[in-house]
């Protein structure tokens, strides 16, 4: 394993895009001391702010507040980051493999544009989750984050393919003009849904919905099944019994198509 | 002063033609020989030079790609990265780059002249902003005028006369260097949602104004006015299945009148709607080889990410509505509109590889070079950095051939390309990408390497692989200094503007300032562009 | 999915018969907007001048525009994303729930009421202002405004436009966009342009605390940012540039005192429609103008040991 741990709070963010198992896993310690960061402009070694430990190993932790160390794990296509600590904008961006977690909170723009992959964060995460980059028209397109906590504005938006599970509340706009996959959510505060063209967010606790989205039924989807089995694993219960309750279901958004759909968590009684 | 040695001279202008011979450079210019013991020589052995590229329809500034560049980030992200240093300003390139970087990237291809194909006067101010801050070329500009409403008003009334003297008042106060007509009335009719699709109707708010008239009497006064550059027209129906006949009733319609046809690849299609489109560059190669008077470009296409920008407004509602992406408009009051659309080109999209085979059908098939150059209606059909691609399809019919296997069946029987053997020669490209487009732009100092013309010089490894060979130039001399060298940018020089002052009749301000004052939203005074806004300007008189 | 249908404002002059204000108050911020190009001239295409045109106003108050307006909606405060989306499908003839549209303050039959109307607009202009674009959902309910007109174009013509504030934000963002290639939210701090609103725009980095220094020039962030912003530019060393004392001159370590632009500097102003127009100074002014401090410091901070990024190692990533 490589351990990381970071000295001090830098006063301006640190880019640390070669902070990933494919980049580590090859360099042994010295070379690894020696791995270009940036801090504001400046390009610095690793060593200047880390204490590194370890070398040639897809097992990369990182220790302390890294929650203004932006890109870790930028683009991994295997092996396992975890930061025990804090992490910074764009965790996991572009991942294509490979498992992050985090066991503190996550800034914006995790998994942004990911295509593969598993990252968990223990704490709460903030914007933009799985999301298109501004201007790109898809965002993620396969793979599974999960929040424990909450999460900011616009979590999914684009994204094409893949799971997205926030236990906690989610911020406006989830799922914003979504194309595909599906985003689960402890609950939401407004605009859930907004512009989606196809794919499935499911709200355990009942949300405020836009009036563009119609009312269709209250089901038990059996497809749902085979999810709740499938994120069992990944310790995320999801009910899906009739004795328990039912879904209802809603389908919009019609300011743009009225293929997407909301599910939404009614227990029985 | 400096001596470029050993390479191979290609000088269509000056019927130079591969031979091995030295050009001398003194002053910014070529000159017959140079003596002395402070003549810099370089060794071109080996290498093939080339007067400087000249590009004669690009959209590198103004606020129409500016606008294209603020709705596209995803095309800019991932681009190529220009890092500032002392020398160097930072950019970014992509499908709209930044001015200096744009400036990086037609040095990048041996490019020194190019020629800004759309600027609205109202806005020209901005475009002259831009142009500033693109370095390593000289630039000009066509202004657009076949919808201003001001001279269509005139020709409604018959006034043909002093819609001239408009014409030209219009082009001095842009700063202008030559007359752009696109979708001539369509634009106009635009601003109630509507087009104008037929040449012999009237334009919707007009009785007389057809585009048939704005096209022939717009190309008569370019003559008249005796710009060196012939009215550069984009023509009506531009991409839509079955354009062909609209492209050859409007070169009936010039009558003689001389022209240069934008982007020719966009107006030879045949068919009715999109899945009976087919190629018709055939017929339209073999009516324009027969008309002396015109001049045209490819616009060709390549397979990838662009993005669309054009003053045709209703051709970009309708691309918008077919992509369901992104749609930007700028309507520009009384003369003009943009749109913006981004678009993919697929080469599994039987309607784009049809558009594809057409660009390279056009270019081998019209049979002078001196009247087709390259273009791709940067950023339309492909990005202008992409031109190395172009060269090698015409130069290579073998790697063609490999090309059109990778089509969809469906458009090969809609193409003639397969059977097109012809391969261009190094001095047929050097017209295309150079001679051709100096001598239609009227510039006789550009393209040539003769005695007295400007020193942009190029020099290129003699490659098998083309496009390798003209992507990565070992040297390029703007105005004499070396600013690339061994495919580096090593010096940032400052472009000329090219500018024309044609004559008209003082009194047509009176008349202009109530009409304007009436119509527009600007003071009078603010509205041609100051001579201090351009930095090197060269004004060329005329009429 | 983005985009934007505008114009210059001379066509508004010479052609709307149908003008929206959204979230904006014209009346008092941009008073010369109704005389000059919008509701009073009389247009090429629209002769009956203020008669030959209709003007809806949609806020959440009362303003003194409201007593120029033809038609007042006034919504919910926050519920304007809410109220154009619902309007989207309404434009696209796709049903909507009534009860969760009376939320907004508007009732189905208004809204309905308006898309007939903009539908039948020969030519309509949408306006929106910081009431909009500034408030919950703020880039998105812009864009919602944006997407709205886009559509309408199926049936009509119809343009909207952003009423930017003062000064001359138009013309930052534009030169923005052609020197770096992106509109605003730009960082150079790798050598080279990158673009990520809410992650290099001001106001975040400022809130954020992620620069060690700022540069002030033709804003007072100081009076108009969150406090956490403004705290920060107490706390590191802040430079102003501007003619005037400012609540951020006042907390910055150092100020500049510049000519006043358009008045004894030259330049360039962008209009909100992106139309450029000379400034011809008119009096002397004693002190610099901005560009030649700008260019001094600049000489001053090529002087410094070389930092260039032509100098860093290539970075590995995945
Ligand atoms: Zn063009």
């Amino acid at each position: 394993m490589i351990t990381l741990t970071l000295k001090e709070q830098p006063e301006v963010p640190i880019e640390a895009e070669a902070l990933s198992p494919d980049v580590v896993s090859k360099l042994g310690n010295d070379e690894l001391r020696a791995l270009p960061i940036f801090y504001g402009k400046r390009q610095l070694r690793l060593d200047e702010f880390f204490e590194v430990e370890g070398e040639l190993s897809e097992e990369l932790e990182i220790h302390g507040d890294a929650s203004r160390v932006k890109w870790l794990g930028r683009g991994m296509t295997h092996g396992q980051l975890r930061i025990v600590g804090n992490a910074g904008m764009h965790l996991g961006a572009f991942m294509k493999g490979g498992t992050i977690d985090v066991t503190g909170n996550a800034s914006d723009w995790i998994g942004a544009e990911m295509s593969g992959g598993l990252i968990r964060v223990g704490g709460n995460a903030g914007g933009q989750i799985g999301a298109a980059y501004r201007g790109t028209l898809t965002g993620m397109t396969a793979g599974t984050i999960v929040v424990e906590g909450s999460a900011g504005l616009e979590v999914g938006m684009r994204m094409k393919r893949g799971t997205i599970v926030i236990k906690g509340m989610a911020k406006d706009f989830t799922g914003l003009e979504m194309k595909g996959g599906t985003i689960i959510l402890g609950g939401a505060e407004l605009r859930t849904g907004a512009w989606m063209n196809r794919g499935t967010i499911i709200s355990l606790t009942p949300i405020p919905l836009l009036p563009t989205f119609a009312y269709n039924c209250s089901y038990n989807p059996t497809f749902l099944r085979v999810y709740a089995r499938e994120l069992a694993g990944l310790g995320i219960s999801l009910p899906f019994e009739e004795s328990e309750g039912s879904y209802e279901s809603y389908s919009g958004d019609a300011a743009v198509s009225r293929k997407g759909e909301l599910l939404v968590w009614q227990p029985a009684g | 002063m400096l001596r470029i040695t050993g390479g191979r001279v290609y000088d269509p202008a000056n019927e130079v033609d591969g031979e091995v011979r030295d050009v001398c450079i003194s002053g910014g210019r070529i000159v017959e020989e140079v003596t002395g013991a402070d003549v810099r020589t370089i060794d071109a052995a080996g290498m093939v030079v080339f007067p400087g590229g000249v590009d004669v329809h690009t959209h590198v500034a103004g606020g129409a790609l500016n606008f294209a560049r603020a709705m596209t980030p995803e095309n800019h992200r991932n681009a190529a990265k220009f890092t500032h240093s002392p020398e160097l300003r930072a950019g970014v390139g992509g499908t709209t780059p930044s001015t200096f970087a744009t400036g990086y990237l037609y040095a990048g291809l041996g490019y020194t002249t190019v020629n800004e194909a759309a600027v609205p006067v109202l806005s020209a101010r901005h475009t002259h902003e831009e142009l500033r801050d693109t370095p390593l070329v000289d630039k000009s500009c066509c202004v657009l005028m076949a919808n201003n409403e001001l001279i269509l008003d005139l020709l409604e009334e018959g006034e043909t006369e002093r819609a001239k003297h408009l014409l030209a008042w219009h082009l001095w106060a842009a700063k202008g260097y030559g007359v752009k007509a696109v979708n001539p009335g369509g634009v106009t009719a635009w601003k109630w949602g509507k087009d104008a699709k037929i040449l012999s109707e009237p334009v919707p708010g007009y009785s007389k104004v057809t585009p048939a008239k704005i096209i022939s009497s717009m190309a008569a006064m370019v003559d008249e006015l005796e710009l060196p550059h012939p009215m550069h027209l984009h023509c009506n129906n531009l991409g839509a299945p079955g354009n062909i006949d609209t492209t050859i009733e409007t070169m009936k319609v010039l009558d003689g009148h001389r022209a240069h046809m934008a982007h020719l690849q966009f107006h030879s299609y045949g068919g009715d709607d999109w899945d009976t489109l087919r190629s018709e560059s055939v017929r339209l190669a073999e009516f324009f080889n027969e008309q002396p008077n015109l001049t045209a470009d490819a616009g060709a296409i390549l397979f990838g990410d662009s993005v669309t920008i054009t003053a045709d407004g209703p051709w970009q509602h309708l691309l918008y509505q077919l992509t369901g992406r992104k749609w930007g408009n700028l309507d520009v009051e009384n003369e003009t509109g943009c749109g913006v659309v981004p678009y993919t080109y697929k080469g599994t999209n039987m309607v784009n590889a049809v558009q594809w085979a057409v660009g390279l059908e056009l270019l081998l098939l019209i049979n002078d070079p001196w009247r087709i150059y390259l273009t791709t209606d940067h950023p339309n059909g492909a990005c202008f950095w992409r031109y190395p691609e172009i060269i090698h399809l015409l130069m290579n019919a073998d790697f063609r051939r490999e090309c059109i296997e990778k089509l969809p069946d469906k458009a090969l029987k809609r193409i003639h390309l397969p059977g097109i053997d012809r391969e261009y020669t190094l001095s047929e490209i050097a017209i295309i990408i150079s001679a051709g487009p100096a001598r239609a732009l009227g510039m006789p100092q550009k393209g040539h390497l003769g005695v007295g013309a400007d020193a942009d010089v190029v020099l290129y490894n003699d490659d098998s692989d083309r496009e390798r060979m003209f992507g990565h130039p070992r040297y390029l001399l703007k105005g004499g200094e070396v600013v690339v060298e061994e495919g580096d940018i090593r010096k940032m020089v400052d472009g000329r503007e090219f500018i024309v002052r044609p004559s008209y009749d003082d009194n047509i301000e009176e008349y202009l300032r109530p009409l304007f004052e009436q119509y527009y939203t600007m003071s009078f005074e603010n509205y041609p562009v100051e001579m201090e806004r351009l930095e090197g300007a060269d004004i060329r008189e005329c009429g | 999915m983005g985009g934007k249908v505008t114009c210059t404002l001379g066509e508004v002059k010479n052609r709307a018969d149908f003008i929206i204000y959204w979230g904006g108050n014209p009346a008092d911020c941009h008073p010369l907007h109704f005389s000059r190009y919008t509701l009073i001239p009389k247009g090429k295409h629209v002769p009956e001048g203020r008669k030959g045109r209709t003007m809806v106003l949609v806020d959440v108050r009362e303003t003194p525009s409201a007593k120029h307006a033809d038609i007042l909606l006034q919504v919910k405060p926050g519920k304007d994303f809410e109220v154009i989306t619902t309007l989207r499908a309404l434009v696209k003839n796709q049903p909507v729930d009534a009860a969760r549209v009376a939320e907004t303050g508007l009732t189905l039959e208004q809204l309905q009421d308006f898309v007939d109307r903009m539908k039948n607009a020969r030519f309509g202009v949408l306006f929106f202002g910081m009431g909009l674009s500034m408030t919950r959902g703020k880039h998105m309910n812009s864009a919602a405004a944006l997407a709205l007109v886009a559509e309408l174009n199926a049936y009509t013509k119809f343009v909207s436009m952003p009423m930017r504030g003062h000064g001359n934000v138009t013309g930052a963002d534009v030169v923005m966009r052609w020197t770096t290639g992106f509109p605003f939210g730009v960082s150079m701090s790798r050598g080279y342009p990158r673009f990520n609103p809410g992650e290099f725009s001001t106001i975040d980095v400022l809130v954020r605390g992620d620069n060690d220094a700022t540069l002030v020039l033709g804003a007072d962030p100081g009076a108009t940012m969150p406090q956490p912003a403004i705290d920060h530019l107490a706390r590191t060393p802040t430079i102003v540039l501007d003619p005037k004392v400012t609540h951020t001159s006042r907390l910055a370590r150092v100020h500049i005192t510049t000519a006043t632009t358009g008045i004894s500097a030259p330049g360039t102003v962008y209009r909100m429609d992106e139309i450029p127009l000379p400034l011809k100074p008119i009096l002397e002014s004693p002190y610099p103008t901005d560009e030649e401090v700008v260019h001094r410091i600049l000489e001053k901070v090529k002087e410094k040991p070389a930092w260039t990024p032509a100098s860093y190692k290539e970075v590995p990533c995945a």
